[in-house]
């Protein structure tokens, strides 16, 4: 029943448009107005699952062969994914230039650039400047974290 | 106000020395945007909106307008010396400017790109100088009903013109819509689609889903890429031109711009459509058919032509009716609307300065890109020896400054993330991105003026019909996808002529 690619997602879509649909029927009513609140979100949800009933019988377009990903290239990316999930967590925490500065060193070094002192320069440079030109020319205010500026 | 007034107070805003200085900024910045191969208009335009922050709207929409000129210029030069498209409307760039830069002529092909944009923007502009007062003063008279319908036209139009399956671009429009839904209700304040969450209150913010479903989303494909050595190392050679060969690029310029216009006019069809269509008609046209595809000037000249003026064409709806055609329109759209500026019939009336502001920063965008970016272009191109490590670790630290700039919220940098990976997922399951992005930008408008018209006819749909504006633009906006669908069961024969075409063409 889920041989095809399209078939899969399908599924995944017509539980989305179910859950979307759920949650618009259990809206609140306000009773002034002609129109409520609910009813572009149960129409869009019906639509969302009509479509997915149109995409389930129709044919993938791509080969599998296609689809897949070179090999070892999903750990590289769910390592930068990784890195981007902590930069944003340590974002507020520890402050704008030294948790960007680690990203951007960590990050390619990861990916594979070698060249130790350009990386260590351009870490460095480049949230700094940032920082303070953002500061004093833009007037926002990145956070500063455990940074005494 | 007429036309020439309105323009005169456009210049000088944009003539003043800060309004010349940044609008070169944005251009340069821009085309280093643009350059880099997988970022195109949309991504430039996001990333710099948190720069605009603060700025009178005037100088901020210059800025804009030196990035949008910048961006499709910088993806016209990696086209060119790198074979690697920015986005879908500088393919056929690359069919001749390529072999152009390959034979040792890159300048030249840098040069035939930079002149045939500028007249195709230029020739664009003073047409919408004439279009959009007349369109905006026609849609004065539009209510609810007819925005519904117009907006609803766009939506369709662009999901049955993006590549690929026209029910995977419905399924994203539609997905975009329901996005939109999220926040609290203007017109009964309840709230939807929160689950309690604080941070979703005011809905999700337009740069999010900007950065994250382009930028973040384009960030994967530059790490497959990753190791790839970047090729350019070559001369660039002569930038200067014959007068034979600006003879020959001079019928498919003029042409491809005219034409190139009336396509950008139409939501939906932009930039990709103008260009390959210029591409092909230009190559029926020619008496020297066999050169392209082996470097030939006009084969270079007509994409290039059209794609500029169809993307200055596609802000005469923007301009004048506040309805973004396209996904960079749609951008634009969320940066004015970050500066305080609703577009529509009323901007042109009610704030002159920045209604003729835009229009006269175009012309000078134009100008600025041919006059000082042509001789900094060998500069420029040195971003694309940035080895790539470095280069994703910065565009994924510009995406985070960018939405923390406008919204000063770690959640928001989460939902940011979360869009980049919905973003690659539809990426390699073939769902176009850019009609999710419209919907999300037209839904709210479209869910207003949806239940403003049926408050008005308490209730009854038939206010659509009654409406003879509303009517037409409705049934335009079915022929626009069912037309393409019913084209698609002769698809065999339209790929056995691409395949034809792509072998012509190498």
């Amino acid at each position: 029943m889920l041989n095809t690619l399209n078939k899969k997602l399908a599924l995944l879509l017509a539980i989305l448009a179910a859950c979307y649909l759920l949650f618009s029927f259990r809206l609140p009513d306000y009773p002034y107005v002609p129109v409520d609140s609910d009813a572009v979100p149960i129409t869009l949800g019906f639509i969302l699952l009509l479509l997915s009933i149109f995409l389930y019988f129709s044919k993938d377009e791509s080969k599998k062969e296609e689809r897949r990903l070179p090999k070892g290239e999903t750990q590289v990316i769910l390592s930068v994914l990784g890195f981007v999930i902590l930069y944003v967590f340590f974002f507020e925490i520890i402050g704008f230039v030294l948790t960007t500065a680690l990203f951007i060193f960590f990050n390619s070094l990861f990916l594979g650039f070698k060249k130790w002192l350009p990386n260590v320069i351009v870490s460095l440079a480049l949230p700094l400047s940032i920082y303070f030109l953002f500061d004093s020319f833009l007037q926002i205010s990145l956070p500063s974290g455990i940074l005494p500026f | 106000m007429d036309i020439f007034d309105g323009i005169i107070t456009g210049f000088q805003v944009a003539l003043s020395f800060q309004g010349l200085l940044i609008v070169f900024i944005g251009a340069v910045t821009g085309t280093l945007i643009g350059m880099i191969p997988g970022l195109g208009p949309i991504t430039a335009i996001a990333v710099m909106i948190p720069i605009t922050y603060g700025m009178d709207p005037a100088m901020a929409l210059l800025l804009m307008a030196g990035v949008y000129y910048g961006a499709a210029y910088g993806g016209a030069a990696s086209s060119i010396l790198l074979n690697a498209p920015g986005e879908s409307m500088s393919v056929p760039t690359t069919f001749d400017g390529y072999p152009m830069a390959k034979q040792g002529k890159a300048g030249k092909a840098l040069a035939i790109s930079a002149i045939a944009s500028f007249v195709g923007g230029t020739i664009s502009v003073i047409l919408l100088t004439l279009f959009a007062p007349v369109l905006a003063s026609v849609a004065v008279s539009f209510g609810p009903a007819e925005y519904f319908a117009l907006m609803l036209f766009g939506l369709l139009a662009v999901s049955s013109f993006a590549d690929g399956s026209t029910v995977k671009a419905l399924i994203s429009a539609t997905i975009g819509f329901m996005i939109a839904t999220v926040g609290i209700d203007g017109q009964t304040g309840t709230t939807r689609y929160t689950f309690g969450n604080a941070n979703l209150l005011e809905g999700v913010d337009f740069l999010v889903i900007a950065l994250g479903l382009f930028a973040l989303a384009e960030v994967s494909s530059l790490i497959f890429e990753r190791k790839e050595k970047s090729v350019f190392g070559k001369k660039l050679g002569s930038l200067q031109l014959s007068k034979n060969e600006v003879k020959e690029m001079a019928g498919p310029t003029g042409r491809q711009s005219l034409i190139g216009f009336l396509i950008g006019i139409l939501p939906g069809a932009g930039g990709t459509i103008a260009s390959f269509l210029a591409y092909i008609s230009e190559k029926k046209l020619s008496k020297k058919p066999e050169e392209f595809g082996k470097g030939s000037i006009a084969g270079l000249a007509a994409p290039e032509a059209a794609n500029n003026s169809a993307s200055s064409g596609s802000f005469v709806p923007l301009l004048s009716l506040g309805i973004p055609g396209s996904g960079t329109t749609a951008v634009m759209l969320g940066a004015l609307i970050v500066l305080g500026v609703q577009p529509g019939p009323l901007l042109m009336t009610e704030h002159p300065d920045i209604f003729w502001g835009v229009i006269a920063s175009m012309y000078i965008g134009n100008v600025i890109l041919l006059v000082l970016n042509l001789p900094l272009i060998p500069y420029i191109s040195k971003i694309l020896k940035v080895p790539r490590p470095l280069l994703i670790s910065l565009v994924i630290v510009f995406c985070i400054i960018g939405v923390f700039g406008v919204s000063y919220n770690t959640f928001d940098l989460y939902l940011l993330v979360l869009f980049g990976i919905v973003g690659f997922f539809m990426a390699r399951f073939k769902f176009p991105a850019a009609p999710m992005l419209l919907a999300f930008i037209l839904g709210g408008m479209m869910e207003q003026s949806l239940r403003q018209s049926l408050t008005i006819s308490n209730g009854s749909l038939f206010i659509f019909v009654e409406k003879p504006i509303a009517l037409t633009l409705i049934v335009i906006a079915f022929l626009s996808f069912i037309v393409p669908i019913l084209r698609n069961r002769n698809r065999k024969k339209i790929d056995e002529d691409s395949v034809d075409q792509k072998y012509n063409s190498m």
